[in-house]
């Protein structure tokens, strides 16, 4: 995935000196370990500034909101899909964007190599199978994929679904993946113990919506814990308040989340919400047959009604 | 300032006999990172960390804080009276907080403690605590406290420092508070007369351990209206997402948002941490919104941090180095990069709008 | 809501017209009947915040 710099750079001092877009959305390095900050690009003569590696997991589609601009922008498989949920949603015109599609072979976890090594981290590298972590008095070689993003190694959407130019070849989709393994085992709990679950889950929570600012699909102008006539949700530490936050977040996702993982790699807790999306996602799937922003031509079922949905819950 | 010296076989017993007199709060592991707990019967602080993931400013100034109670109810003896709620500000102490944490008290300080206002909960809080402080020998490569007004073994805010010397520690009493503790814990062994030099020695190879600096020479001849219309603000402010990760993990962020929740004729005035990155911050009643666009409260940020508050106060810059913002911004936004460009602007310069 | 831990039985759905006044009657019955039989219920009960 490290040959895919020279050729976003290429695509992106192409489209800027042609004049197809007026921006081109990337990454540039980062100044810790294994971080990247999203950056913006508007002359040809800069786009030496792009880089691609496995620490590019903040999804850039967040980037999209209410832009009025042409843009070039660099999705991987994930992105792509809220790339098309967006366009649903009629967040951005198609013709605004010129798609510069990743295929993707997954995220490094910046939080699962800290685990595996004892120490500061200094500097991180990576080739297609390791990850070199040097650091404090050590240096230490990981197997990359023990350390993707959990998302990234339950990922069946690699290749993005849409995009006007791909930087490489596909990559292979991973087969026999087993996405709701973790959902099942809180789904196996009895009440007590999902309760306690969720407490635990949630009690460092600091409410500082990382989590929801991250996320692409929150673009709400004012969001439901901001509203205040009439006040759904308390905005204190509360621990009721702050689970309503988190679950009410999360159906507000449903049919519309695509598992980027840009939540819980944003959240500066640590906290995986993850198992809340993914209950809603493992719902639609089962209930309606529906995966999230794999097509621009299908309304999601949360805003359609079919004759056969589900009904067997209503007496 | 004397030096104590607390052996290894001490330091338990002391703990525990400080119980006694004070409330005790310290870092305890949560798995991945630290935070500060109370410390239960028993407990230790583990000073196996570089520093707490949340600072040491909600010990003072809680994210959630009741301020007063309050009643409608006509039969009730005390309606529609202001409640104080029942607090504990006994004795309390921390053992084990960075000299960075202490020194952003200081800086807090400033706003909680005028002659002009008074917070009494941020007072009340600040004096009942005594700040054991635990100096850095092995500061991180994001700690930047030298350049910023701190240092590894800063004693500004502390009341005790406790130097990490093999196995035992040296602990400088810096204020009465601190005697008072050191006398509690049954801490009085004096440490030898090169206490003092040993210290010192620690601290300059603490310091010169220390890899990040900022340089903030500038930024007080800067003009204001010329920073804040920089062209760099575009290009800084794009990645932020508007969270509150830098402000809540800072130590020297202080801004509050007033709530008042009710239940039928009974409610409470709740003080919640609040985010100048967040949308609402400056939402007046009107619903305008001066600071309704992200890079503007983004640059507002910066400039509070790096601009307002060393014009104002004329005492450096609203940070201590710590670098909890550095290493959790999700996005990367790091302030020594954007306290560069501050710090070397020049009008010229917006001649390249995007620095690299 | 289940699958954080509220019991199954507390939450029910049912379609009855207004004019299925039997049926409306029956499903207030059941649902009454069900819910009492779990008790009452402490999750997710905010009575005031609970802060410093």
């Amino acid at each position: 995935m490290l040959e895919y710099t020279d050729k976003i750079r290429e695509i992106a001092a192409r489209l800027l000196k042609e004049g197809t877009v007026e921006m081109v959305i990337g990454f540039r390095k980062g100044t810790v370990p294994m971080m990247n900050e999203p950056c913006f690009v508007t002359d040809a003569g800069d786009v030496d500034r792009l880089i691609w590696d496995g620490n590019c997991g903040v999804n850039l589609a967040n980037y999209l909101m209410d832009r009025k601009e042409k843009i070039g922008i660099v999705a991987k498989g994930c992105d792509a899909r809220n790339i098309v949920t967006h366009i649903v949603e009629n967040k951005i015109d198609r013709d605004q964007l010129f798609i510069i599609g990743v295929p993707c072979t997954g995220m490094i976890d910046r939080r699962k190599v800290a685990a595996a090594v004892d120490g500061e981290i200094l500097e991180v590298s990576e080739d297609g199978h390791n990850v070199s972590v040097r650091g404090q008095g050590f240096e230490k070689v990981l197997n990359r994929q023990e350390v993707l993003q959990q998302n990234c190694s339950l990922c069946i959407h690699r290749n993005p679904v849409i995009s006007d130019e791909l930087v490489a070849e596909e990559v292979p989709e991973q087969q026999g993946v087993d996405r709701y393994a973790d959902v099942r085992r809180i789904e196996a709990m009895d009440p007590e113990e999902k309760w306690n679950f969720f407490d635990d889950l949630l009690s460092e929570c600091i409410r500082c919506y990382a989590c929801r600012n991250a996320c692409p699909l929150c673009y709400c102008p004012t969001c439901f814990v901001d509203e205040s006539r009439p006040q759904w949700v308390g905005k204190s530490q509360d621990p009721i308040d702050v689970r309503t936050f988190h679950f009410l977040r999360a159906y507000h996702c449903a049919g519309r989340c695509t598992d980027c993982g840009a939540c819980e790699r944003a959240c500066p807790v640590g906290i995986n919400m993850r198992v809340f999306t993914k209950k809603l996602e493992k719902d639609c799937l089962e209930k309606f047959g529906w995966e999230a922003g794999l097509t621009t031509d299908a309304r999601p079922p949360l805003d359609t009604f079919r004759p056969d949905d589900p009904d067997d819950f209503i007496k | 300032m004397k030096v104590i010296l607390i052996e290894k076989a001490q330091w338990e017993a002391g703990v525990e006999k400080a119980r006694d007199s004070y409330r005790l709060f310290g870092p305890v592991s949560q798995g991945p990172f630290h935070q500060f707990r109370p410390l239960a019967a028993g407990q230790l602080p583990d000073l196996d960390y570089s520093n707490t993931r949340m600072s040491a400013k909600e010990l003072v100034y809680p994210q959630s804080e009741k301020m007063f109670d309050y009643t409608l109810d006509k039969s009730q003896p005390d309606h529609h009276l202001l409640k104080e709620p029942q607090k504990d500000y006994s004795p309390r102490a921390v053992l084990g907080i960075r000299p960075c944490d202490a020194d952003a008290f200081g800086l807090v300080q400033r706003n909680f403690d005028t002659p002009d206002y008074k917070d009494p909960y941020w007072i009340r809080a600040r004096e009942a605590i005594t700040l054991v402080g635990y100096a850095c020998s092995a500061p991180c490569s994001t700690c930047f406290c030298t350049s910023a007004g701190s240092g590894p073994f800063s004693e500004s805010g502390l009341d005790v420092l406790l130097v990490a010397d093999g196995d035992n520690f040296l602990a400088r009493v810096i204020t009465e508070r601190g005697e008072k503790f050191m006398a509690a814990a049954g801490w009085d062994a004096a440490a030898g007369d090169d206490a003092d030099a040993r210290i010192e020695a620690l601290r300059a190879e603490a310091e010169s351990r220390i890899a990040s600096h900022i340089e903030t020479d500038n930024l007080r001849s800067q003009d204001t209206l010329s920073l804040h219309g920089a062209a760099f603000w575009e290009e800084v402010s794009f990645a932020c997402i508007n969270c509150g990760t830098c402000t809540y993990l800072c130590p020297t962020c202080w801004c509050f948002d007033i709530q008042d929740e009710n239940r039928g004729k009974q409610g409470m005035r709740i003080r919640n941490w609040d985010s100048c990155m967040f949308p609402l911050f400056t939402l007046h009643g009107s619903g305008h919104n001066p600071r309704g666009k992200k890079v503007q409260r983004v640059r507002q940020r910066f400039m509070h941090k790096l601009k307002y508050y060393v014009d104002k106060y004329e005492d450096g810059i609203q940070c201590v180095g710590c670098g909890r913002c550095v290493q959790h911004c999700p996005v990367n936004i790091d302030i020594r990069r954007v306290c560069e460009l501050m710090n070397s602007y020049g009008p010229s310069q917006d001649a390249c709008a995007v620095a690299s | 809501m289940e699958h954080m831990g509220i019991e199954p039985g507390r939450i029910q759905f049912s379609w009855v017209s207004s004019a299925e006044s039997t049926k409306f009657v029956q499903v207030v019955k059941e649902v009454t009947e069900t819910v009492k039989a779990l008790g009452p219920n402490t999750h997710f009960v905010k009575h005031e915040a609970k802060v410093a």
